[in-house]
């Protein structure tokens, strides 16, 4: 069902101007940003102009296929890369020529990852690799911090499972671990990079359905790369990557809605 | 992947050729004093000479060579656990495990053979150098034509290709239990089989420590009234210390755990002592080596410092006896360390190898470590601290062994010496001590620099893409 008065029309696609809104209400956001590789002549553009604003409480979607450049998005927005030209913004922070110490501890306090897989330091139990983001800034967590801790634990069902290695644990419970270490320090914005990309649909779907209550009951902002439908459909909003250019910003659509666009997309490329 | 890969293998060269360079070396050695003495008929047993400097001769060679297969059998087993991947795939595309295996013992054996090479004609070099240097300096008569090359030499470089040859075989145990599903799956942790070491293992080693350590007593006991106590002291000591070698993987975590913990409770230092008993197997065989080099070298220095001890205490009590007996003592413990010392060089490259090598192969992790907050300062001190931790529980271990044998040694020999005071206190040189601990710290840096500056210069975008 196409509630289309939110949509952007088809014809629209490209260049479709991104709502930048008051940017109190962003938690993140990018202006122009290019990201080239390669020697100069022999040039591949990642992204080409790109301005975009993450909302503050608000689950988002990147969406594209693959080489879009939703990654090396991703990768910019959250100071693991930089951009060629343009510039970006955590909170009030640029970013931008951040010299590595600076964006290391920006990404350590303010900042949650969840990767597609490897999130989890083999040689720590489970509690460390949840501990480990105040561990590296140097301090035990506040007793609220600890209780914030215990109750994701318990809400993710991980309770018994915090003196046991990652290697224990099956590939949803490990997802599950890296979220509750990503929503621990209560960051400003959570990266979620194909958080779903090697787990089975149904904890697929159990994996997506925690993010997606983190962003009602807890307000936590998520920023989610993906290329898959369904996943994309658990968001409050999502944009679609082609060709290094944001080409469509939707708001909540079902995975069928998201499905044939992309399919319009592709055929249209 | 058959192809001979410069950076994986040119530490196992390096070590083949140390071993062989060595062989070669001492035996060339042994074969100009022993020409020299021939021809200086003062000294008139001669014969007698030459054949204790040929098993003095032959005793190092062979510590030196057991050491380096070591090195390289952990070398290689490391490089397979890299290779997984790779081995998977080629099993994955119809290539059996034997194939794969007997592939990797072939480079093993190129490996040997250009290392016993180019060892060879590096030491030669040596001894021809020394030999030029000597005769101008006339410490050695100029007058004999000396001959380097003898038919004995083959005898080291022939155990150095063998060596490293089954080394390698031994090292590439592993390539049998690779899945070729592991070829198709995510990238994860390898697979813990590497640490688990057979019952019989742990019960051969246990016997033969036991046995040894009761044997060992025995001879101090009896070294009190007939110095041939050393002869069964010698037993006893092989034995146990064999025991400990097999055994590495009970020893070595248990050291490397307890070394860990004196390095604090943060991050970087918890990370580096989960990191250094991670694979319990590889650790104890990266640290066996350097192990069995300082418990050598403090051996000698502890059994002389003792020997000097109860020479010193038998001389107060009839001084007639020994006069002018101290002056071969700082020359000998000098030649002897030296000697003793380049197995520790040997089992030093090994463990800088290995660090490198384990560094390489967590590239993925280090980026999730960067991605997650560590600075590159808090990852360079990781690596540092790891390297300090092998390094000191290896000197730790090897210092306690060597003063423990050292001090069996001196009393069982010496014990019964006329006017000894029957039991003295092991003693070990100071000067020797701090020796050890200068060359350990510079080994804990040197190991260190080339896998921290490596891990530093990864971004984690580039390590988190790896796949």
């Amino acid at each position: 069902m196409w509630r289309t008065g939110r949509f952007p029309s088809v014809g629209a696609m490209e260049n479709s101007a991104p709502q930048h809104g008051n940017p109190a209400d962003l938690v993140a956001r990018v202006d122009g940003l290019g990201k080239t590789y390669g020697a100069k002549d022999n040039q591949v553009a990642a992204l080409l102009d790109v301005s975009l604003g993450i909302r503050r409480g608000e689950f988002t979607a990147i969406m594209g296929p693959s080489g879009s450049g939703k990654s090396t998005l991703m990768h910019i927005m959250a100071g693991l890369d930089s951009a060629t030209t343009g510039r970006a913004w955590l909170g009030d922070t640029e970013i931008t020529g951040l010299a590595d110490d600076a964006l290391t501890v920006l990404r350590r306090r303010r900042v949650g990852f969840v990767f597609q897989s490897f999130n989890l330091v083999p040689t720590l139990d489970i509690e460390g690799n949840i501990l480990l983001p105040f561990e590296l800034d140097g301090r035990r967590p506040s007793a609220e911090e600890r209780a914030w801790i215990d109750q994701l634990v318990g809400s993710l069902g991980l309770g018994a499972r915090l003196r046991h290695r990652p290697h224990e644990l099956s590939g949803g419970q490990q997802q599950r671990v890296a979220i509750a270490r990503a929503l621990a320090t209560r960051p400003d914005l959570v990266f979620a990079d194909e958080p779903t990309g090697n787990l089975d649909s149904r904890t697929s779907r159990e994996v997506l359905t925690l993010l997606q209550a983190a962003g009602r009951e807890y307000g936590q902002s998520i920023a989610m790369v993906t290329h898959d439908p369904i996943a994309a459909s658990f968001a409050d909003r999502i944009v679609f990557l082609a060709d290094g250019r944001i080409v469509r910003d939707l708001g909540k659509s079902t995975a069928e809605e998201i499905s044939s666009l992309m399919l319009g997309m592709e055929r249209a490329a | 992947m058959n192809r001979l890969s410069l950076s994986e293998h040119g530490p196992s060269v390096l070590v083949a050729a140390l071993s062989a360079a060595f062989g070669v070396s001492v035996l060339q050695f042994v074969g100009v004093i022993s020409q020299a003495l021939t021809a200086d008929r003062v000294t008139g047993n001669s014969g007698t000479v030459a054949i204790f400097l040929g098993i003095v001769a032959l005793v190092f060679i062979v510590i030196a060579v057991y050491v380096g297969a070591i090195v390289t059998a952990n070398t290689f087993s490391t490089i397979i656990a890299g290779r997984t991947r790779t081995i998977a795939l080629l099993r994955l595309i119809g290539s059996s495990a034997r194939t794969q295996r007997r592939a990797v013992a072939r480079e093993g054996l190129a490996v040997g053979i250009a290392g016993t090479l180019i060892g060879a004609l590096v030491g030669t070099g040596v001894t021809a150098a020394t030999l030029a240097v000597g005769v101008a300096a006339g410490f050695i008569p100029g007058g004999v034509s000396f001959s380097l090359v003898s038919p004995v030499l083959i005898l080291p470089m022939v155990a150095v290709v063998l060596t490293t040859w089954i080394a390698s075989w031994v090292g590439s145990r592993r390539v049998l239990v690779v899945s070729p599903m592991e070829a198709t799956g995510a990238a994860h942790e390898q697979s813990r089989a590497e640490a688990s070491a057979s019952k019989a293992r742990t019960a051969v080693a246990i016997a033969l420590f036991v046995v040894g350590t009761v044997v060992l007593v025995v001879a101090v006991i009896v070294g009190l009234v007939n110095p041939l106590a050393v002869l069964i002291g010698v037993v006893g000591g092989l034995l146990s210390f064999t025991g400990l070698v097999v055994g590495a993987h009970l020893v070595m975590p248990v050291a490397l755990r307890f070394v860990g913990r004196l390095f604090g409770d943060s991050a970087p230092a918890r990370l580096a002592a989960e990191n250094a008993v991670r694979y319990p197997e590889r650790s104890s065989r990266t640290t066996i080596g350097l192990v069995i080099g300082i418990t050598l070298v403090t051996m000698f220095a502890v059994a002389l410092q003792s020997y000097q001890n109860l020479l010193t205490a038998a001389r107060d009590a009839n001084p007639e006896y020994y006069e002018g007996v101290d002056e071969a003592f700082a020359t000998t413990l000098v030649v002897f360390s030296i000697l003793m010392g380049f197995s520790a060089l040997i089992a030093a490259v090994g463990m800088v190898n290995n660090l490198s090598l384990s560094v390489l192969q967590r590239t993925r992790e280090l980026g999730l470590l960067r991605a997650l907050g560590f600075t590159g300062r808090q990852v360079r001190g990781m690596i540092i601290a790891e390297s300090a931790q092998l390094t000191a529980a290896s000197v730790l271990v090897g210092l306690v062994l060597g003063v423990f044998y050292g001090w069996a040694g001196a009393q069982s020999l010496f014990g019964s010496l006329n006017g000894s005071p029957g039991f003295v206190a092991p003693d070990l040189p100071l000067p020797f001590l701090a020796g050890v601990v200068v060359l350990a710290a510079a080994l804990t840096l040197v190991a260190s620099v080339g896998p921290s500056r490596r891990a530093t210069r990864v971004t984690p975008v580039a390590a988190l893409a790896l796949d």
